[in-house]
């Protein structure tokens, strides 16, 4: 049976080589602009923010938008990288830096119209059930009421498993402030979530109160 | 680095499940989502480079007293007039487009029409040439289209017939080529392609340069080097990859001598290297020593032996030197590999398995290094080796991303071997079931179907091509899929 000419899915050119080189010749080559290299740090770091950037902002589309901003940032700036063989750090301090933007400008919006950001929720919609959807549209209802800062750190606690050292490091704050921000935002979030009426009863809940 | 300890914070049940929630449906993106958000990635960073020029120039302007602009105005009236006469000229033989401002085209023997098809006048084809110096030809007869023309390169789609393509080497132009069901890629180089929609069969010869190519058969991209030419002919699931010439012989210019050599047809499920020394009727005679139908375990001899001529014969490169010695660690050993798999230079891996013992190998080799020499060897048609190899990496490595992939391989192994399709069936169903939504479970569900056809008869094959249809509407298969639906 003849196959009619089909729409292959786009496949860029990333040579099996360069799949196989370190991040810190993968750094060098970002220095250098060569554009293999930009392709291969996308292959291998775009996975990563594009799911902390959902997971965070509750939207594949706008964790698309902060991934092609985040590499293009990259791109821009890859001169400044002074370790390469750090590329992995680099690339997470520009997503941080760029989620943190999105999440203030966001803030600003939401001042500023009457533009309501949860209702661009996108996540898991097309495996979720309707209430399951609903909750985490109001979850990130919560999180939106939350300072960018207050949310990214809940963020990386809570959805990444961040230790608050870590936390700490991405976000340039003392392991102090990190654990008040982390404590003010949990209690919020919480308190919001248990007087939800039947939520907890929704929801199969996890062993252990703690972490 | 001292952790601290943040056990004290209290994380609410409800809050627990939402988290919990959220990070089982945040899924990492697919390889076709990957691949579209690089493609727009290079599009913007062309397009702030472009505006940053821009910027830069508007700033220069800003400075500039009115006289000055008045006088740069008039010039650029000037220049305008003169490039429109330029085009009105050109306008007959040939048209000048310009899709965008780095990229631009002529075109030779035709012209551009509605759906970017290129119609030819003549009887000697059609030539593009770019401005960057890239040109491309479809062959008489053959049809194609331009499907973008942008700043960030170009895509074509050759649905029938012969083009010729040469590629000036550029950082900022991506030129893709749909042929078939296959999608090259490529940054710059010379190359012949060819697809024939009736026998479904798909040729590239590549004379300088590199290539990527992905479809339906080569289970990932298959990358080849200057010098080597693939078949593919999807009905027999045939994957036949020679050596040629290389830069011997090419010219700058695309040319309609390229379409008899591009003509040979596939003989049978072996590859063979052929030295750049001998002729194309010296290959055929040495296809001939290999019948199809010979068990794949009687062949290595004959391969290694057909290796090691190749090396004498080159005298030197990657694989004389993969026989001077083994390798100092596994490390090693996996790097090799990696390079010899990138080069296209399976058969130095199967050199070295030849060397160091198939048992050896098997029971030693990482997950990686199992599926390289699978690889080399389903490209080399050893579909036992292959086979053995696969099963040792499910076998060893059985919770591993490698293992599915392996488990779908096996189903193409047993694809290319003799009575082996109701066994790929099984497979392609293993995988499914095992990765329902896995890196090739369109490819999985495209091949379980069109064996189901062949087996069982569209009745039976109908269903698949609904699921087929309904998960992957623009998949690989999808335009079987429809014709199995239509099907009486």
């Amino acid at each position: 049976m003849p196959l009619p000419r089909s729409d292959i899915p786009l496949t860029l050119a990333v040579t099996a080589s360069h799949r196989h080189v370190s991040d810190a010749d993968v750094g060098r080559g970002l220095i250098a602009g060569q554009s293999w290299a930009i392709a291969e740090t996308w292959h291998r770091f775009a996975p990563m923010v594009l799911t902390t950037a959902e997971r965070a902002l509750g939207s594949r589309a706008e964790a698309q938008d902060v991934a092609q901003e985040v590499f293009c940032r990259l791109y821009r700036k890859a001169r400044t990288l002074r370790e390469p063989e750090s590329l992995r750090s680099f690339v997470f301090s520009f997503a941080i830096r760029v989620l943190k933007s999105e999440l203030r400008s966001r803030k600003t919006r939401g001042w500023l119209s009457f533009h309501r950001p949860e209702a661009l929720l996108d996540v898991g919609s097309d495996t979720l059930d309707v209430e399951s959807r609903d909750l985490l549209r109001r979850f990130y209802a919560r999180l939106d009421r939350l300072s960018p800062e207050d949310r990214l750190v809940f963020a990386l606690r809570h959805l990444e498993s961040m230790t608050v050292e870590e936390i700490g490091a991405a976000l340039e704050l003392s392991t102090s402030t990190v654990k008040r921000r982390l404590a003010h935002g949990t209690a919020r979030i919480s308190r919001m979530l248990e007087s939800e009426v039947g939520l907890a009863g929704r929801l199969p809940t996890r062993g252990g109160g703690t972490t | 680095m001292t952790r601290v300890d943040d056990r004290e914070l209290e994380v609410s049940p409800a809050l627990g499940a939402v988290t919990d929630l959220i990070q089982e449906q945040v899924q990492p993106p697919t390889a076709a989502e990957l691949n579209e958000g690089l493609r727009a990635l290079f599009h913007r960073i062309e397009e702030t480079e472009g505006q940053g020029q821009r910027d830069l120039r508007d700033r220069g302007g800003s400075r500039w007293s009115w006289r000055r602009a008045f006088v740069v105005a008039c010039g650029a009236t000037i220049v305008a007039a003169a490039v429109a006469v330029l085009v009105v000229k050109t306008v007959g033989t040939s048209s000048l487009s310009t899709r965008a401002s780095e990229l631009a085209y002529s075109v030779e023997g035709g012209s551009v029409v509605a759906g970017g098809y290129l119609r030819q006048v003549g009887r000697g084809g059609v030539k593009l040439s770019f401005n960057e110096g890239s040109q491309l030809a479809l062959m008489p007869g053959a049809r194609g289209r331009l499907l973008s023309v942008n700043a960030g390169g170009a895509r074509m789609a050759v649905e029938q017939g012969t083009a010729s393509f040469r590629i000036t080497p550029s950082a900022h132009h991506l030129w893709l080529v749909d042929v078939g069901p296959f999608l090259v890629t490529v940054k710059g180089t010379v190359f012949t392609v060819s697809w024939d929609a009736g026998s479904e069969r798909f040729e590239l010869r590549l004379r300088r340069g590199r290539v990527a190519v992905s479809g339906p058969i080569s289970g990932g991209d298959l990358e080849l080097r200057a010098g080597q030419r693939v078949v593919v002919n999807l009905p027999r699931a045939e994957t036949l990859i020679t050596e040629d010439a290389g830069e011997d012989g090419a010219t700058d210019s695309p040319t309609a001598n390229d379409v008899g050599d591009a003509a040979t047809p596939a003989e049978g499920p072996v590859a063979v290297a052929k030295t750049p020394q001998k002729t194309r009727q010296e290959t055929r005679q040495e296809k001939s020593v290999v019948p199809s139908a010979l068990p794949a375990a009687s062949t290595p001899a004959l391969s290694a032996g057909r290796v090691r001529r190749r090396g004498a014969a080159a005298g030197a490169g990657p694989t004389s030197a993969s026989s001077s010695g083994r390798p100092t660690s596994a490390a090693d050993s996996a790097r090799r590999w990696d390079q010899a798999m990138a080069g296209g230079d399976w058969d130095r891996i199967l050199d070295d398995v030849e060397r160091d013992g198939v048992t050896a190998t098997l029971a030693g080799a990482s997950d990686e290094e199992l599926l390289a020499l699978a690889n080399a060897a389903r490209y080399r048609r050893r579909m036992d080796l292959a086979r053995e190899a696969l099963s040792a990496e499910r076998r060893r490595f059985p919770s591993s991303r490698r293992a599915l992939d392996a488990t779908y391989l096996l189903g193409r192994v047993e694809e290319a071997t003799t009575g082996g399709r109701a066994r790929a069936v099984r497979w392609y169903d293993d995988y499914l079931s095992r990765a329902p939504s896995g890196t090739y479970a369109s490819e999985a569900l495209g091949r379980k179907m069109t064996l189901m056809n062949e087996l069982n008869g569209a009745s039976r094959a109908r269903p698949l091509a609904e699921e087929y249809l309904r998960r992957f509407p623009g998949g690989s298969y999808a335009g079987s899929a429809q014709a199995l639906m239509r099907a009486p």
